[in-house]
């Protein structure tokens, strides 16, 4: 039944995603889910800074990470600590945060989530490169000195809150593209923390 | 956080706000039951929700109603099941089930010298009454009361006997006294069951109620789930596997009671010869012709066969536990007389999820055919209509003594004409309200 | 309520289900050990209706698997036990134990009284209360507060007991009842006609529970309420502290730790979740790490919510 293509009918010009994913020199089999998320990311929700790291374990797994325009996830203490303290979320710098790029279809267990988690940087190792973020903004929101020094108790007992899991421990951002039947290629992103963190109230 | 006074009862604004909550579906505070005014029928209605705090806090205030709301459950639950001697009602346990009482058994066998006493023994269950069955093992000498319209059946004796979950029903809601018979306490023969005056504990009468006759946990949280609502319930022909031939009995009367019948294929006839068969292989769908009506023209497209669920005439094959109707349930308002019931209001087929998955379409088909015909009324609202379907069944989940009821219905999409529907009286009567199906 | 009854606390083991009949131990049980079961009976005072259940406690096989193994109960083949409990029964222990029934039925009989009673008095004193109060009002046209109604409320569950009544009423009546006026009881346990720790032979061993065991055991160990799930979509509810006093935080649900899971799955129970302001969990052992005996101690569990993105 297939009608012969005619030639007048000119090829459509290849929309930028497919751009990205044809000229890719990422050699990962699953490198165009990878890039149809950076993609979204960078495109539809404006992220800054993306990067793609393979991380190394048993599975083949690319995580991306990058800087949300605004924050996506607060704990509900932390919630609670900032309100206490006046602090809004956009007078505190904003966190690179892992996003673990699935298709629908992908067959995935526990364990190679434990995986993922396990190959995420320790708290401790993300409060050393936050360390310099900090005197910066200290720096430059001087003005208020009141509130500086509201910020720089934030950021001490963050690093404190994150050592001891007070505010959730470890998490990702869980990309998952709709790619079945019928599938739109739509991303959706959920929250995915190590353990059983309370979940937010609003 | 409300305090007792502000989650009072009996408040004129309870009505509306929480009228779509199902309050037995949490855990609720048990303080509330102490603001219940049960013995004020006229004005009972159900307990607010009671306030709940999203996490614990270290304040004493916290803890402090929290040891209230567990002092109220405590209380509520140690309440003892006393019976008033004026009206005591006592049953007797008879762990071999129905059998005659003592003295008239003597008496029988010498009146009508019996051929051979061991073979009257055994046949015991059914000489003592047609209607009592055989899977009763409580019996009431001085049946009284609304309870009894609806439970039990009397023997020859007019002693009424129980089934495990009528039994274990009522000694639950503190109205039966249920003794053991002489025979278990050490007493008297191995058939003895005279009442040896010695009342069971709820332990007891768990311990030898459940589980007989077929009646599982799930079952019976069933049972009792909704005879504490109002409602008549009884044991369905599908009870257990033996009862299959009842079934088929059953289903066959349904079959030849509510089947299509000569009119109804007379009318197809008629429709096919009207209509004659489109054929598609050459020219327009509609067909070449005149079309005074849009209607003849929708006629004329419906190329696609539907399943129509009046028509469905193989016989189909017995519905298998746990996917089978265990029981018949009748409401309040149904006219009920339990030596004839009527044609239940509700099938229900009860599942474990632990042990059960989901059923696979030919085992809700061969439930739901196994079900009488039950059409909506056709002056009801399509989406009423739809949602009634032909034939109905409602699955009671029980997840570990927690229930979820779920109808599944055959739905004939395929009769509902939507180009044959008028609009009448304008938009007010026009279909149904669409939120209702927006909301789920 | 705050007794503390004898360990191990027998669990009846009916018919494929765990029970527990003891109001004590049902109370002790949730209090000390968090672990809740189902009310699974009709309560006698308020029996039409299902917001409020009674006795017996249905306990998941979980429940009873993980109080064994504390040592805090042990399961007892109760059809068993009952059957042959009663069938060895000396005469006079029947004999004390009715007579025991018999002075608790009198006594109940008494309280009830004395409960009638006090509602009489209560009831006459505020309405000689209220009509002091109303002519008083007429008096002064001042607005004085009425009695609050409270005339209404029940005593079945009241703190103060009957014994503050005024004592010349009960021993004026207690006189008059005979044996034919105690009221009939139905027991909530066995004992003291059955020894309460039931004799080993009819003990029975650890109860068969589902894969899902080890997330139940390590949830309940990091101090959760669980309760069955399927209601709300789930296997198990996790409330973080009673689901008396305090909503839910999770919806938890098992899965093997090499099972291939559908993303789907975590995606439905994300939106689930969220939609009712809980989170999904999903977690299981590990199996390449030793549980070194203690259930869920190998258990890794994530929390999943929507990102709002």
């Amino acid at each position: 039944m297939a009608t012969p293509a005619t030639s007048s009918i000119p090829t459509p010009t290849p929309s930028s995603l497919s751009n990205r994913i044809s000229t890719s020199t990422d050699a990962n089999p699953v490198a165009a889910t990878t890039h149809q998320v950076l993609h979204s990311l960078q495109h539809q929700h404006q992220w800054t800074s993306l990067q793609i790291h393979e991380i190394d374990t048993k599975f083949s797994i690319p995580l991306i990470s990058g800087i949300p325009p605004h924050r996506v996830y607060t704990h509900p203490d932390e919630q609670l600590y900032m309100v206490e303290r006046g602090l809004r979320e956009e007078d505190v710098e904003l966190d690179r945060m892992f996003v673990l790029p699935t298709v629908q279809g992908q067959a995935w267990s526990l364990e190679r989530m434990a995986a993922v988690f396990d190959a995420l940087p320790e708290p401790a190792e993300e409060n050393e490169a936050e360390a310099e973020v900090e005197e910066q903004t200290e720096a430059s929101e001087a003005v208020d000195a009141d509130k500086a020094a509201k910020l720089a108790e934030y950021y001490e007992y963050r690093a404190k809150a994150r050592r001891t899991g007070e505010w959730g421990s470890k998490r990702l951002l869980l990309a998952v593209i709709d790619k079945g039947m019928g599938g739109d290629g739509t991303v959706v992103y959920y929250v995915v923390q190590e353990g059983t963190v309370k979940p937010r109230q609003n | 956080m409300a305090d007792l006074d502000e989650d009072a009862i009996n408040n004129s604004t309870t009505g509306g706000a929480h009228a779509d909550i199902d309050l037995s579906d949490e855990t609720q505070d048990f303080r509330m039951l102490n603001n219940l005014s049960f013995l004020d029928t006229a004005n009972l209605s159900l307990p607010k929700r009671g306030e709940k705090d999203f996490e614990p806090n270290p304040t004493v205030f916290q803890a402090d109603i929290l040891s209230a709301s567990r002092q109220a459950m405590h209380n509520a639950l140690a309440y003892p099941r006393l019976h008033h001697p004026k009206n005591l009602l006592i049953g007797v346990y008879a762990p071999n089930g129905p059998a005659p009482p003592a003295i008239s058994k003597s008496l029988d066998t010498v009146a009508e010298e019996a051929p051979a006493e061991k073979a009257a023994e055994k046949a015991a269950p059914v000489s003592i009454g047609a209607q009592v069955p055989a899977d009763a093992c409580v019996y009431v000498t001085k049946a009284k009361g609304p309870f009894f319209k609806s439970l039990g059946q009397a023997d020859r004796w007019s002693r009424v006997w129980l089934l495990p979950e009528e039994a274990l029903y009522l000694l639950e809601r503190g109205t039966l006294d249920i003794r053991w018979p002489r025979c278990a306490v050490g007493d008297g023969d191995e058939d003895d069951i005279e009442d040896s005056g010695l009342p069971m504990s709820l332990q007891a009468a768990y311990a030898c109620l459940m589980g007989r006759g077929g009646l599982t946990m799930e079952r019976y949280s069933v049972f009792t789930g909704l005879r504490r609502l109002g409602y008549a319930v009884l044991r369905a022909p599908g009870w257990s596997e033996s009862d299959e031939e009842k079934v088929s009995q059953a289903a066959a009367q349904s079959v030849a009671r509510q089947g299509p019948g000569l009119a109804g294929i007379f009318s197809r006839f008629m429709g096919w010869l009207c209509d004659g068969a489109p054929t598609t292989a050459v020219g327009p769908v509609a067909g070449l012709g005149f079309h005074h009506s849009y209607d003849r023209i929708y006629r004329k497209l419906s190329l696609i066969p539907f399943y129509d669920p009046v028509t469905s005439a193989s016989p189909s094959p017995q519905p298998r536990l746990p996917y089978a109707v265990v029981w018949h349930v009748y409401k309040p308002s149904t006219s009920f007389r339990k030596s004839a019931p009527p044609d239940p209001d509700f099938k229900i087929a009860v599942i474990n999820a632990r042990t059960t998955t989901i059923p696979t379409v030919s085992q809700i088909w061969t439930l739901l055919e196994s079900t009488p015909l039950n059409p909506p009324r056709p002056n009801s609202q399509l989406y009423v209509r739809l949602k009634n379907g032909y034939r109905n069944v409602i699955l009671a989940v029980v997840d570990q003594g927690v229930v979820s009821y779920l109808k599944i219905a055959d739905a004939a999409f395929g009769k509902e004409k939507l180009y044959a529907q008028r609009p009448s009286g304008g938009n007010k009567n026009r279909g149904p309200p669409r939120h209702k199906f927006k909301k789920r | 309520m705050n007794s503390s009854p004898d360990l191990p606390i027998p669990i009846s083991y009916i018919a494929g289900n765990y029970f527990v009949f003891s109001v004590d131990a049902a109370t002790f049980l949730r209090r000390e050990h968090h672990i809740c079961g189902v009310l699974a009976g009709t309560l006698p005072q308020v029996p039409q209706q299902n917001v409020f259940t009674g006795l017996p406690l249905e306990l998941m096989p979980e429940e009873a698997r993980l109080l064994v193994e504390k040592g805090v109960g042990c399961i007892v083949d109760e059809v068993n036990f009952q059957k042959q409990g009663m069938k060895s029964l000396m005469e006079e222990d029947r004999k004390k134990y009715l007579k025991e029934l018999e002075s608790q039925g009198l006594e109940s009989k008494q309280l009830q009284i004395r409960r009638k009673e006090r509602l009489r008095e209560e009831y006459l004193k505020k309405k000689n209360e209220k009509a002091a109060a109303k002519a008083k009002k007429a008096e002064e046209k001042q607005d004085t507060s009425a009695a609050p109604s409270g005339e209404d409320s029940v005593f079945l569950f009241d703190d103060r007991q009957p014994s503050t009544s005024p004592s010349h009423v009960s021993s004026r009546r207690s006189s008059v009842l005979g044996a034919s006026d105690a009221m009939g009881i139905t027991p909530a346990i066995s004992h003291p006609l059955l020894p309460q720790q039931p004799p080993a032979e009819h003990h029975l061993p650890l109860p068969e529970v589902p894969s899902s065991y080890p997330l139940f055991a390590h949830l309940h160990s990091k101090g959760y309420f669980l309760s069955p799930g399927l209601r709300f979509g789930c296997q198990y509810m996790a409330y973080p502290g009673d689901p008396l006093r305090f909503h839910s935080h999770f919806l938890a649900v098992a899965a093997e730790w090499d099972e291939q899971l559908d993303l789907m799955t975590i995606i439905s129970g994300g939106r689930l979740g969220t939609g009712v302001k809980k989170g999904f969990l999903i977690g299981g052992a590990d199996k390449s790490r030793d549980d070194s005996g203690v259930a869920g101690s190998n258990v890794r569990a994530f929390s999943i919510e929507w990102a709002g993105m």
